[in-house]
């Protein structure tokens, strides 16, 4: 079968109309501080970051088939390594790496070179449970629903956390076929 | 492919003019059959109301793509009729004509359908289709106003739809 | 481990060096992440000024950054004492580190001593924008309103600052007017100086 889309992103984000980082990164940062001040728990800002990364997701996903000339993904392997290899570069500038694949091919890891969210930041003592990243995990989540793919995204490292690198874990729970959504008495 | 071709019952509509105005109308759905857009340029008749005219293109649709790939020659498993398939998964068609009109069709991996109708005469749209899930993006997805799998409101898409759809056919 | 290779661990954000600025996401990354801003903060509020009030706000902690950063960077920690300086700083050297370019224009208000406006034809929150006819007035410019008043204030200059469609004859699309009025302090301070 002929691949499903190109292997890195670096020619879409070449050619994509592009922003300083710090604006991306000082934006986010006052979502955080907003989140943080609206729900006061860190374990209430941790889930609305995660929604909101979801939301991001299931818009992002038609820019990047639209621009990725992407035009089907079947196969979840093939899937992760073109959220790495492109989407991560496409949106980010940034590149990603796949690694630790169980055996069934339904979990892997997502790992970051670099991280554009993170400048600038230390978690306060206040905040010492917080997933700063979190919305990253709830855009590829969002964004795999969107082509059918149900899955689960954690943080298995968060280098704010004191760990040595940024890794997600994507689980794929189960694909959805697509159904006749209307009912015959509707 | 050709559809209900053969013997011509009813007389064609008048050849394609060459500046415009041969679109009659474009649909675009989300995969839950949600009518996210229906813009009609040219479309003397109707005998249905909306919503049973957009189910009917929806189901018309879905019901062709399964059998395109039912009767797919080529690949050896495939499941029953009617069976839910993944998105992607199957061969797909981007166009039928009859003698009256020609569908163009492209749907996305995100479940995003767009069907344009046009003179049955036009060529190949599926470059065109592309060219407006582009636009759909810039103006509808990233337009922070806008709640995904609501109708599209957009001032500034629709402008750049009908414009462009004048350019095309 | 795999894949590790280029990061770099630092105990403390203080011992990183400085970004010089140079790195770049994509517009649709920003574009995408403030969509997300203005929705969710339309599930916090029940108007269209409480709205802008908020969206204001984010930009507030932003422009207060973007000064710190602009000052350690490129200032050697001097900071802009006179109003027209300050004004010329937030047109030129913010607006090209933010949006990639000048503002378009910085003009005196006709009418009142302590306005000015900072114009832009295509702001880069109201690229993507299309506003349905039950927002009315809204602006996304509150955002960049916002960061220009972080900015000023931080810098001992406190105004207020509001976003404005303004239209242009010929042109389907308003440009966006920043209009800031300097408080009371400010310009007495300003004759001050002479």
């Amino acid at each position: 079968m002929a691949p499903a889309g190109p292997r890195s992103g670096d020619a879409i984000f070449a050619s994509a109309e592009r922003v300083n980082a710090e604006l991306f990164t000082l934006t986010y940062g006052a979502i955080v501080r907003q989140l943080l001040t609206d729900l006061e728990e860190v374990e209430e800002v941790n889930k609305q970051l995660d929604q909101m990364g979801y939301n991001i997701g299931i818009r992002l996903v038609d820019e990047f088939l639209a621009k990725s000339n992407v035009s089907r993904c079947i196969d979840f392997k093939e899937t992760a390594e073109v959220i790495a290899k492109v989407g991560f570069k496409m949106f980010l500038g940034v590149t990603a790496s796949v690694t630790n694949w169980d055996a069934d091919g339904t979990c892997c890891s997502i790992v970051l070179e670099d991280n554009p969210l993170v400048d600038f930041v230390e978690l306060p003592d206040t905040c010492q449970g917080l997933y700063y990243c979190n919305v990253l995990s709830g855009v590829i989540r969002g964004a795999l629903e969107m082509v059918s793919m149900k899955t689960e995204v954690t943080w298995a490292r968060d280098m704010l956390r004191g760990d040595d690198a940024f890794e997600l874990q994507v689980k794929l729970l189960k694909q959805v076929p697509e159904e006749y959504p209307y009912k015959d008495d509707e | 492919m050709q559809f209900f071709g053969g013997s011509e019952i009813s007389p064609s509509p008048p050849a394609p003019t060459v500046s415009g105005n041969n679109a009659n109308m474009m649909y675009v759905f989300n995969r839950n059959g949600i009518c996210l857009l229906y813009r009609e340029w040219n479309r003397p008749l109707r005998t249905l109301n909306p919503q049973q005219d957009h189910k009917l293109m929806f189901g018309l649709l879905f019901s062709l793509k399964s059998l395109t790939a039912k009767m797919d020659p080529t690949i050896a498993e495939k499941g029953n009729l009617g069976v839910p398939q993944l998105p992607g998964q199957g061969c797909s068609f981007h166009s039928f004509h009859t003698n009256t009109y020609k569908l163009s069709f492209m749907e996305t991996p995100s479940g995003i359908k767009l069907i344009l109708v046009t003179h049955p005469r036009t060529g190949d749209l599926r470059e065109s289709l592309k060219y407006i899930y582009n636009l759909y993006v810039e103006y509808v997805v990233k337009n922070p106003l806008y709640s995904p799998g609501t109708p599209i409101r957009s001032e500034i898409f629709n402008t750049s739809l009908d414009q462009y759809v004048r350019s095309i056919a | 481990m795999i894949g590790v290779g280029k990061v770099k661990q630092y105990s403390n954000v203080l011992d990183k060096p400085l970004s010089k600025g140079k790195q770049e996401v994509s517009l649709s990354a920003f574009a995408f992440l403030f969509s997300e801003l203005v929705q969710y903060n339309q599930t916090q509020v029940d108007n269209i000024a409480e709205l802008e009030r908020r969206l204001e706000d984010a930009g507030y902690s932003v422009g207060a950054r973007v000064l710190e950063l602009l000052c350690h960077r490129d200032k050697g920690n001097r900071r802009e004492t006179r109003l027209l300086g300050i004004l010329s700083f937030v047109h030129s050297t913010v607006w090209k580190v933010l949006f990639g370019k000048v503002a378009d224009s910085l003009e005196k208000g006709t009418e009142h001593e302590d306005e000015y406006m900072i114009s832009e034809k295509e702001l880069l929150v109201n690229r993507f924008i299309s506003i349905p006819k039950d927002m009315g007035t809204f602006n996304c410019g509150a955002f960049v309103a916002g960061i220009v008043r972080g900015v000023l204030d931080s810098a001992g200059f406190p105004a207020v600052v509001t976003a404005h469609f303004v239209p242009i004859e010929g042109q389907q699309r308003p440009r966006t007017t920043i209009l800031i009025k300097f408080a009371e302090e400010v310009l007495k301070r300003e004759a001050r100086l002479g």
